[in-house]
């Protein structure tokens, strides 16, 4: 964990350095540097969400000396093998995008829809 | 069949991903054959205009939006969890999630054709205001539009989904250090994923609101800028070259080391230097943008040329690998060693158009073609059938053919080149791309006669990989669970993998625990 840490924060910390140095050598361009910027600030938002998960976690598979049988037990949750609602949502947000642009019927029965589909996939995550 | 359209399984997502590429790659490939029927004589009019730049758009769009990127995608769904050893994908609905939109999204794409106006005719790259032209770009680019947004969000759910199962599900003992290099590339890929995505979604978004809702933001005589469109296509758009290649830089980095039958040399500097490519690349994308005469040249050319010190370290790694080993030449070796000398050259032509004079020469001709295609035909695509023929037994538990294996990779070798040597020089001697004809001047009639004879001998070869495919799984020879000798974790579980990939998971002690196992029961690797 420690060692993803440390790629995020790199590459924030490269984020920034690249964003300044694009400021420096080309600031009458104002759309390079917003762009470096904005890919800046969402990497150091991960990083410092590592950084804060980090402290909480405890992992299997960052223990060099861990095995399988010392680890049995731990609980890694429950995986489901079927839903429908993925490809559902997957129709319904295509019948909104093309609704938007040629039927409101169409667009805010696949807004419905797609509401409908992401409840349900909701619900259902809950449950298992 | 409900089985399959409501699976939530990451080897059968996986698979579903990586049998809709295959299906969009023979369209895409048609199409290729297409263009260079139409280009095998000069002032050919096989296909007019408009159908030509319907044709060249789908191609360029198919192979890079929903063959290559979303193949490398598929191939890490089955991969990842068997080779951290997890039993399957941290959130396996948004997975599925991620499959449908793809799907979804391509088929949207294609759905153009069947239009009044055809399908998107303005390039892969879309460029406004060309894109918003509505005039013989009409509803079949809206669902362009809506189709890429569509697997925009895919490739961002699931780049998510990669990241976290990779932090929270790796086995007891398998340390990040102890992952496999595919797995390592795919982490770099996804950030890349989610760091360039956004951008695409945002522009896609954009064009349809100046198309439909009275927007002006590529507009310039309503204050708009159409510089715009291009920063923020290719700050998706440059790092998008590395999601299609750096997924495959770990396949052959994998392959090489299993029959080289050494570990991979250089590991951690295998590692550095994807993350080196992958930040580097997301600050090089106005080098397609040199001959606006609106960015900063030194700046994106400095970076592009800083980006070949990473990758010719993967190249020292991979040679490395090979270095002294004990090398068995099967279809899949054979295919990786043809991705290492056609990659070479796409990144040595892609070094001289890093010059903004060389650039300014090359922008826009056939030259940029050969290098691009070079890059990922070449690379990420040799690759691919590399992995196909590497990956086959532990997906469908079926080996394919290896002596139809090295007439394909010979015939698809010498095709390749034959196709694409041709275009650079065509492209020196000023031959534009995306043209639907062309002259009978200097050398160009015999340059794309060349291409063309050399685009039906990759038809023939791919033929004869589909061919193979029937073949083997007509048969359907059983494999063992490691018919390769590979030594990550996926080798060490039955093919394909029971549903949640491992019965029993072996002590991981090292990077090699297939190899690690095989010592303790005295087999050789050899």
């Amino acid at each position: 964990m420690k060692t993803f840490v440390a790629f995020f924060a790199g590459s924030a910390i490269f984020g920034v350095v690249t964003g300044v140095a694009y400021w420096l050598i080309a600031h009458e361009e104002a759309t390079g540097t917003v762009l470096l910027g904005c890919m800046a600030a969402a990497l150091a938002f991960t990083a410092a969400y590592a950084v804060i998960a980090e402290k909480n976690a405890d992992l299997p598979g960052d223990d060099p000396q861990e095995t399988p049988e010392r680890a049995a037990g731990e609980a890694l949750g429950i995986f489901t093998t079927h839903s429908a609602w993925p490809i559902l949502v997957a129709i319904s947000s295509l019948a909104m995008l093309v609704g938007m642009l040629w039927s409101p019927l169409i667009g805010f029965s696949g807004l419905a829809a797609l509401l409908l589909c992401l409840w349900r996939l909701g619900a259902e995550s809950a449950r298992v | 069949m409900i089985e399959w359209l409501t699976t939530t399984n990451h080897k059968k997502i996986g698979t579903m991903y990586i049998v809709a590429t295959l299906a969009f790659f023979i369209v895409a490939g048609a199409l290729a054959g297409m263009i260079r029927l139409q280009l095998s004589h000069p002032n050919n009019t096989i296909v007019g205009t408009h159908e030509y730049n319907q044709i060249f758009t789908m191609h360029g769009t198919a192979m890079i939006f929903l063959v290559i990127a979303p193949f490398a995608i598929g191939l890490a769904n089955f991969l990842i969890p068997l080779q951290i050893g997890a039993p399957d994908m941290a959130f396996p609905r948004l997975n599925a999630t991620g499959l449908w939109l793809f799907v979804v999204g391509g088929l949207t794409v294609f759905a153009g054709f069947a239009t009044y106006g055809g399908a998107a005719a303005a390039g892969w790259s879309n460029y406004a205001p060309l894109s918003e032209i509505t005039i013989g770009t009409g509803a079949g680019e809206d669902l362009y539009l809506i189709g890429l947004t569509l697997t925009g969000i895919s490739n961002i759910l699931t780049a998510v989904n990669f990241i976290v199962t990779i932090v929270c599900y790796r086995a007891p003992g398998m340390t990040f250090w102890r992952m496999p290099i595919f797995t390592w590339e795919m982490v770099a890929t996804s950030i890349l994923i989610l760091m360039a995505f956004p951008a695409l979604t945002a522009v896609m978004a954009m064009v349809l609101i100046d198309r439909h809702m009275g927007g002006h933001f590529f507009d310039p005589a309503s204050g708009g800028n159409p510089i715009l469109y291009q920063h923020l296509f290719w700050f998706f758009g440059h790092p998008e070259v590395y999601i299609m290649i750096l997924p495959y830089f770990g396949v052959v980095a994998e392959i090489i080391a299993t029959f080289s039958r050494k570990p991979v040399f250089g590991y951690v500097g295998m590692v550095l230097s994807a993350f080196a490519i992958a930040g580097l690349s997301l600050g090089v994308w106005a080098h397609h943008m040199f001959t606006t005469g609106a960015v900063s040249n030194p700046f994106f050319s400095g970076i592009s040329f800083l980006i070949a010190i990473p990758t010719g370290v993967k190249f020292v790694n991979w040679i490395g690998t090979m270095w002294k080993g004990s090398i068995e030449f099967s279809t899949a070796m054979l295919l990786c060693i043809g991705f290492l000398l056609n990659f070479l050259l796409g990144g040595i032509t892609g070094v001289m158009i890093a010059s903004p004079p060389l650039d300014y020469m090359a922008h826009d001709s056939y030259f940029i073609v050969q290098h691009f295609h070079y890059t990922l035909g070449g690379g990420s695509l040799f690759a691919l059938f590399a992995a196909l023929f590497f990956y086959f037994p532990k997906i469908f538990g079926v080996k394919l053919d290896e002596r139809l294996g090295k007439w394909f990779a010979a015939l698809f070798f010498l095709g390749f080149n034959v196709t694409f040597i041709p275009m650079g020089f065509a492209g020196l001697e000023g031959m534009a791309r995306r043209v639907s004809t062309y002259p009978d001047v200097a050398h160009l009639a015999l340059l794309n006669g060349l291409s063309s004879i050399g685009t039906a001998i990759i038809a023939i070869s791919v033929i004869l990989f589909f061919i193979n495919v029937v073949i083997s799984c007509l048969k359907r020879e059983p494999v063992g669970d490691n018919p390769w000798g590979g030594y990550s974790l996926e080798w060490l579980t039955s093919s394909p993998p029971p549903e949640f990939n491992f019965h029993e998971l072996p002590p991981i002690r090292s990077k090699l625990p297939a190899w690690d196992l095989m010592e303790e029961r005295g087999i050789s690797r050899v």
